[in-house]
C-alpha cells in the first residue's frame, strides 16, 4: 500500500522539466475533473511522415489563414489578421477534442516585485467577462462541468496554456470563452485577494515537501541573472502584495494573438475548427506594441555551488543540477539519449549503483528543457542510514564512467525501442499529444515535438559521451542536500 | 442557446454510443481468468489491467507487511529469469508492467505495442507464477519499503487519511489501514517463508479479472492467456462482509501533528454503511458531486472563490466498489486560515445536509458527469480501468452501456433522501494534519491575515455567485 515508487522507467527530458519547473496550475487534480498538471508524455523516436512546407488542405473556411507548414501530421496556420498560430492535429479515433491555447509567457517574463504574477493571472483568467460569468451562469468553468469536459490550465517557466478534452460537440462554445478571455478578462481587486489567498495557499502546499523547496533553492543558486532563478509560483511577498494593475499592465502585455498558440487535436474537420478560430479570435488586432523580449545573459558559473535545506523529516536527498543549453539547442537528444540510460527503469545505471545497492529508494536524471539556457539535474533519494556524501559520490561515480568508457551500442538501442513504443503511445488520448505540443511551443519550437525524437534515433555512443564530458563537469554543478532534522518539540508527532 | 444546443448534441452522441459500447467488449473465463477484450480504433497500442484479492486486507491475522511485500517481490526475478533479464526484455520493446498493492487487491498494469502482447502476458505469468523470491532481494524491497513509509510518514495528506480511515473503520474491516508505523515494525520482523505461503495461497486465477483493451484481436490474446497461464489455479475471494458489522468509536476531532507544514490537510467525514451497488449510492455519489466536485461545486464556488481560504477543496465516496465505503470532504489550509475555512466547510455541508440540492442543480450535474465520463472512455486506459472497476463492483460490461442511463434515471428526491439517511453532519470525524496544536490552533502562525472578504464580489458590482 505505501509501496516506495521505485520504478525509474524511461523518464524524458519533457517529463523532468514537468517535475522540477514547478508547474503550477489553476486547481488540484481531483478538485476540478482535469489533469491537474499537463501531462507531457514522452517525446517519441519514430520517424513520422515529414511533409514540410506541403501544400495547405484545400479545405472551405480556411480563408484568412496562411499556411506554414506540415510536419509529422500538424499542420501550422497563420491568422492572417492578427498573427495568430494555430496547429491542427486530426484524430478521429474517439469523438473528442482536446484544445488548448499557449501564450509565450510564463515566469520567465517576471522581475522583482511581480514574481508569480504570470500564475496569478493564470488563476483570474477563470473569473470571468463581460459576456461569460458566474452571475450569467455561462462561465467557462460552468460551460465545461455541464457538458463533462475535463479542463484546466497551468504556468511554467516559458509558457502558459489553457485547455480542455470534450466531446466535439461541444467545442464552439469552449472556443467562444477562451477567445473571449484572450482580451476581455475581468481583472478586479477583490477577485484579486481572494485568489491572492488561493494561490498563497497553493504555495504553501509545495513547502510542505522539502524535496520542492530543495529543488526551489538549488535552481535559485543555479541561475543568478536569468529569471529561472525565482520559482514559477512566485516569492510569498510577491504573491501576497503585487498590485491588481501590475497584473493588467501583464495582461496587455502578453495576451494578444501574435503571442499564442492555438492547438487543436482530436476529432474536427479542419475547415470548420479554421472558420470557428477565425470567428472568434478574428476580431483581435495584432498587439498594439512588440512583445517584449529578453535579453540578459547568464554569466559564466566560476566553481561549484552547494545549498543545504534542513527542515523536519526523514529521508534526505541529494541533487546534482547543471545547467546545459536551451531546448532547441543540437545537443539536447544527445543529454536526452544519456538520461535515458541512467534512468530507464531496473536496467538503468543509476538504478543499479544506487537502488539495487541500497544507497537510495529512487534516482534519476532528466533536463528541464528552457528557451534560455536549460536545467540538468540528478538526483537520489536516499534510504535510511544512507550518508548523503555517499549517494552524491555515487552519482558522480556513474557520470564518471560514461565520461571515461562511454556507453554501449546495446543501450543506445534499447533506448530508441523505447522512443518507438512511446510513439505509439501518445497516440492514445488527444490531451497528452497536446500538452506535449504545449511544452515544445515554450522551448521556441513546436517542431522539436516531431523531430526530437528522430534527432534522438540518430544519436550514437560517441555522442553521449561527447555531451557528459561537456557539461558534467564538478566546477560547473550546483549540488543540493536535503537533511531531515528532528522535529521541534510540541510539534513532532 | 449554446447550452441547448450542447446538450442536445451530447445526448446523441451518448445514445450513439452507448448502443454500441459493449459490442467492442468480448468476456469469458480463459484458463480460469475472467478476461474482457475490448477493441479500440487505437492503432498498435494495447493496455492490460487486472486485478486479483492480495491486498493488504488478506494479511489474514498474519504479519502485515507480507500483502505489500508479496508485491513488490513480483518484478525482481522469476525462476527463469533474474530482474534485469526481465527488464531488459520489457526496455528493449519500450513495454512497461507494474504491480500494485492495494487494500482488497494486487493491481497490475501493462502497455505494450500489439506485436509484443505475447511477451508480456508470459511475463505477467511468470512473475505472478513463480517469482524468484530471492532473499537478497527480499532484503533489498523491506529496505525499500520501510524507507518508503518513512518518506511517506511526513505527508500531510497520507497521514489525514490514514488516520482518517482508521477512525472510521471499526477492527476487522477490511477498509481499516494499519499505521505506517505498524508497517515498518512489521516489515522488519517478516520472513520470506510468509512472503512465498501468501503467494501461494492468495495469487491464483479463481477471482482473477483481467482488462486487455486497445489494437488487441480477441483470439489471440486468449490464445496467449490460456499458453501462459494453463495449469495455473488456485485464488481466494475478496473480503466482501467484514468480520465485524460494529461501528467505530473515539474522539470525532483528531490532530496529527507534523512540524513545519505550512498547510494543513483537513478531512470531515464518515463511513456511509453503503456499497456501490445499493440503491442510494448512485444517488448519494450525484449529491457528493453538487457539493464538492471540480470549480463548479459548492464547496469550491463558496470556500475557495468567494472567500479565499483556500487552493482545493472537495467532497468524495469512496472505498465502495467491494464493501461498505465512506464519504469525505478534504481540503488544504494554512494554520492560520484553518479554523476560518473549517467553519465555512462546515457551514456549506450543514447547507447542503439540511436544504439539500436544487432540480437545476442536479440536471447540470448529471449532464456532467455523463459527459465526463464519456470523454474518459476516450483513452484505451482510461476503458481499460472503468472496465475493471465496473466488474470487481459487480457488474457486467453492459455497465458501459447502462451508467449513463442510471445516472439520467436519478431523481431530486432520491438524492437529496440518500443524503439525509446516509450522511450526519452532527456526528462526523474531523482530522486536521499538519503544523497544529492539540486544541486546533495554528503551531505556527504567519502574520496575521484573515483571507479575503466573503462579500467581495457585491463590492465591484456584481451579484454573489450563482450556485
Amino acid at each position: 500500500m505505501y509501496r516506495p515508487s521505485d520504478d525509474l522507467r524511461h523518464r524524458c527530458a519533457m517529463i523532468a522539466a514537468a517535475a522540477l519547473s514547478a508547474l503550477v496550475c489553476a486547481a488540484q487534480a481531483g478538485a476540478a475533473p482535469a489533469s491537474a498538471a499537463p501531462a507531457t508524455s514522452a517525446p517519441a523516436t519514430t520517424p513520422p511522415a515529414v511533409t514540410a512546407h506541403a501544400p495547405a488542405p484545400a479545405d472551405a473556411g480556411s480563408d484568412g489563414f496562411t499556411h506554414i507548414k506540415s510536419l509529422g501530421g500538424i499542420d501550422e496556420y497563420r491568422l492572417d489578421h492578427n498573427g495568430l498560430t494555430v496547429l491542427l492535429v486530426p484524430d478521429h479515433s474517439a469523438p473528442v477534442v482536446t484544445f488548448e491555447v499557449t501564450y509565450r509567457v510564463g515566469s520567465r517574463n517576471e522581475v522583482t516585485g511581480v514574481t508569480g504574477a504570470t500564475h496569478i493571472l493564470e488563476h483570474m483568467m477563470f473569473k470571468g467577462s463581460d459576456a461569460f460569468n458566474d452571475a450569467k451562469g455561462n462561465s467557462i468553468k460552468q460551460l465545461l462541468e455541464r457538458v463533462g469536459g475535463q479542463f484546466n490550465a497551468s504556468t511554467g517557466v516559458d509558457r502558459t496554456n489553457y485547455f480542455a478534452t470534450l466531446g466535439k460537440e461541444n467545442l464552439e462554445g469552449y472556443i467562444a470563452i477562451e477567445a473571449d478571455r484572450m482580451r476581455k478578462l475581468w481583472l478586479h481587486e477583490s477577485d484579486r485577494q481572494s485568489e491572492m489567498t488561493v494561490v498563497r495557499n497553493e504555495y504553501e502546499r509545495g513547502k510542505n515537501d522539502p524535496d520542492n523547496v530543495l529543488v526551489e533553492e538549488v535552481t535559485a543558486a543555479a541561475y543568478v541573472a536569468l529569471p529561472y532563478h525565482h520559482p514559477t509560483i512566485g516569492w510569498r511577498s510577491d504573491i501576497e502584495h503585487v498590485p491588481i494593475l501590475k497584473l493588467r499592465d501583464f495582461y496587455d502585455t502578453f495576451y494578444w494573438p501574435n503571442n499564442a498558440t492555438v492547438t487543436v487535436v482530436g476529432d474536427f474537420e479542419t475547415g470548420s475548427v479554421l472558420a470557428l478560430i477565425k470567428k472568434y479570435y478574428g476580431a483581435y488586432p495584432h498587439s498594439p506594441a512588440p512583445i517584449p523580449t529578453i535579453y540578459t545573459e547568464e554569466p559564466a558559473q566560476t566553481g561549484e555551488r552547494r545549498v543545504v535545506v534542513k527542515r523536519p523529516g526523514e529521508a534526505g536527498t541529494v541533487v546534482i543540477a547543471h545547467k546545459v543549453p536551451d531546448g532547441r539547442d543540437a545537443d539536447q537528444p544527445a543529454l536526452e539519449m544519456l538520461d535515458a540510460i541512467l534512468s530507464s527503469g531496473k536496467n538503468g545505471r543509476l538504478y543499479r549503483a544506487l537502488v539495487d545497492q541500497g544507497l537510495s529508494l529512487s534516482a534519476g536524471s532528466g533536463t528541464d528543457l528552457h528557451y534560455d539556457l536549460s536545467l540538468h539535474t540528478m538526483y537520489a533519494a536516499l534510504n535510511p542510514g544512507t550518508p548523503h556524501e555517499a549517494a552524491e559520490k555515487a552519482l558522480w561515480a556513474e557520470i564518471g564512467k560514461i565520461k571515461a568508457s562511454g556507453v554501449t551500442d546495446a543501450e543506445v538501442a534499447r533506448v530508441k525501442q523505447q522512443f518507438i513504443a512511446q510513439d505509439a503511445y501518445k497516440r492514445d488520448g488527444t490531451a497528452a499529444v497536446a500538452a506535449e505540443i504545449s511544452e515544445w511551443i515554450g522551448v521556441g519550437d513546436w517542431t522539436l515535438y516531431v523531430t526530437f525524437p528522430q534527432k534522438v534515433e540518430q544519436v550514437t555512443p560517441a555522442d553521449v559521451q561527447r555531451v557528459a564530458n561537456k557539461y558534467f563537469t564538478e566546477d560547473q554543478a550546483t549540488t543540493g542536500w536535503f537533511v531531515p532534522v528532528a522535529a521541534a518539540t510540541g510539534a513532532g508527532s | 442557446m449554446i447550452r441547448q444546443v450542447s446538450m442536445i448534441v451530447l445526448l446523441m452522441w451518448s445514445g450513439a454510443a452507448l448502443a454500441s459500447m459493449a459490442e467492442h467488449a468480448q468476456r469469458a473465463n480463459t484458463a480460469g481468468i475472467d478476461v474482457i477484450t475490448y477493441k479500440t480504433n487505437v492503432h498498435d497500442v494495447v493496455v492490460i489491467v487486472a486485478a486479483l484479492p492480495g491486498g493488504d486486507a488478506m494479511a489474514d491475522g498474519g504479519n502485515i507487511a507480507v500483502p505489500t511485500l508479496a508485491g513488490m517481490m513480483l518484478d525482481r526475478g522469476t525462476k527463469a529469469m533474474d530482474m534485469f533479464a526481465i527488464a531488459d526484455k520489457l526496455d528493449s520493446v519500450g513495454a512497461e508492467v507494474d504491480f500494485d498493492v492495494g487494500t482488497q487487491s494486487l493491481h497490475i498494469h501493462a502497455k505494450c505495442l500489439k506485436k509484443d502482447v505475447p511477451l508480456v502476458i508470459g511475463l505477467i505469468a511468470s512473475e505472478l507464477r513463480t517469482p524468484a523470491m530471492l532473499p537478497a532481494e527480499f532484503a533489498k524491497a523491506k529496505q525499500q519499503f520501510v524507507g518508503g513509509l518513512q518518506a511517506s510518514s511526513q505527508n500531510s495528506g497520507a497521514r489525514a487519511h490514514e488516520a482518517f480511515e482508521r477512525r472510521i473503520y471499526p477492527e476487522g474491516n477490511p477498509n481499516r489501514p494499519h499505521t505506517m508505523a505498524e508497517f515498518a515494525a512489521a516489515a522488519k520482523s517478516v520472513n520470506l517463508d510468509e512472503v512465498k505461503a501468501f503467494q501461494a495461497k492468495y495469487y491464483g486465477p479463481a477471482h482473477m479479472t483481467m482488462v486487455v483493451a486497445g489494437d488487441v484481436s480477441d483470439a489471440d490474446t486468449r490464445a496467449e492467456i490460456a499458453k501462459a497461464f494453463a495449469g495455473w489455479s488456485g485464488g481466494r475471494d475478496y473480503i466482501r462482509s467484514p468480520a465485524t458489522s460494529a461501528a467505530a468509536s473515539g474522539p470525532r476531532e483528531i490532530n496529527v501533528a507534523l512540524s513545519d507544514k505550512p498547510s494543513v490537510t483537513v478531512i470531515l467525514g464518515q463511513a456511509t454503511g453503503l456499497r456501490y451497488r445499493d440503491p442510494d449510492a448512485l444517488p448519494l455519489r450525484i449529491g457528493t458531486a453538487i457539493l464538492g466536485r471540480g470549480f463548479t461545486g459548492r464547496l469550491m464556488s463558496t470556500v475557495r472563490d468567494r472567500e479565499g481560504l483556500t487552493y482545493g477543496i472537495s467532497a468524495v465516496v469512496s472505498d465502495d466498489s467491494i464493501t461498505d465505503g465512506a464519504w469525505d470532504i478534504s481540503a488544504s489550509f494554512a494554520p492560520s486560515l484553518l479554523q476560518k475555512g473549517i467553519a465555512s466547510t462546515r457551514r456549506e455541508l450543514d447547507k447542503w445536509w439540511k436544504d439539500g440540492v436544487s432540480a437545476q442543480e442536479l440536471a447540470a450535474r448529471k449532464q456532467g458527469i455523463i459527459g465526463d465520463y464519456l470523454v474518459g472512455l476516450a483513452t484505451t486506459g482510461g476503458l481499460a480501468d472503468t472496465i475493471l472497476v465496473n466488474v470487481q463492483r459487480g457488474y457486467g460490461v453492459s455497465w458501459l452501456d447502462e451508467f449513463s442511463q442510471a445516472v439520467e434515471a436519478v431523481t431530486l428526491s432520491q438524492v437529496n433522501a440518500a443524503i439525509k439517511a446516509h450522511l450526519d453532519p452532527a456526528s462526523m470525524v474531523l482530522v486536521e494534519a499538519g503544523s497544529v496544536a492539540a486544541d486546533g490552533a495554528a503551531a505556527n502562525h504567519h502574520p496575521a491575515d484573515g483571507g479575503a472578504a466573503g462579500g467581495h464580489a457585491a463590492a465591484n458590482g456584481r451579484p454573489p455567485s450563482a450556485h
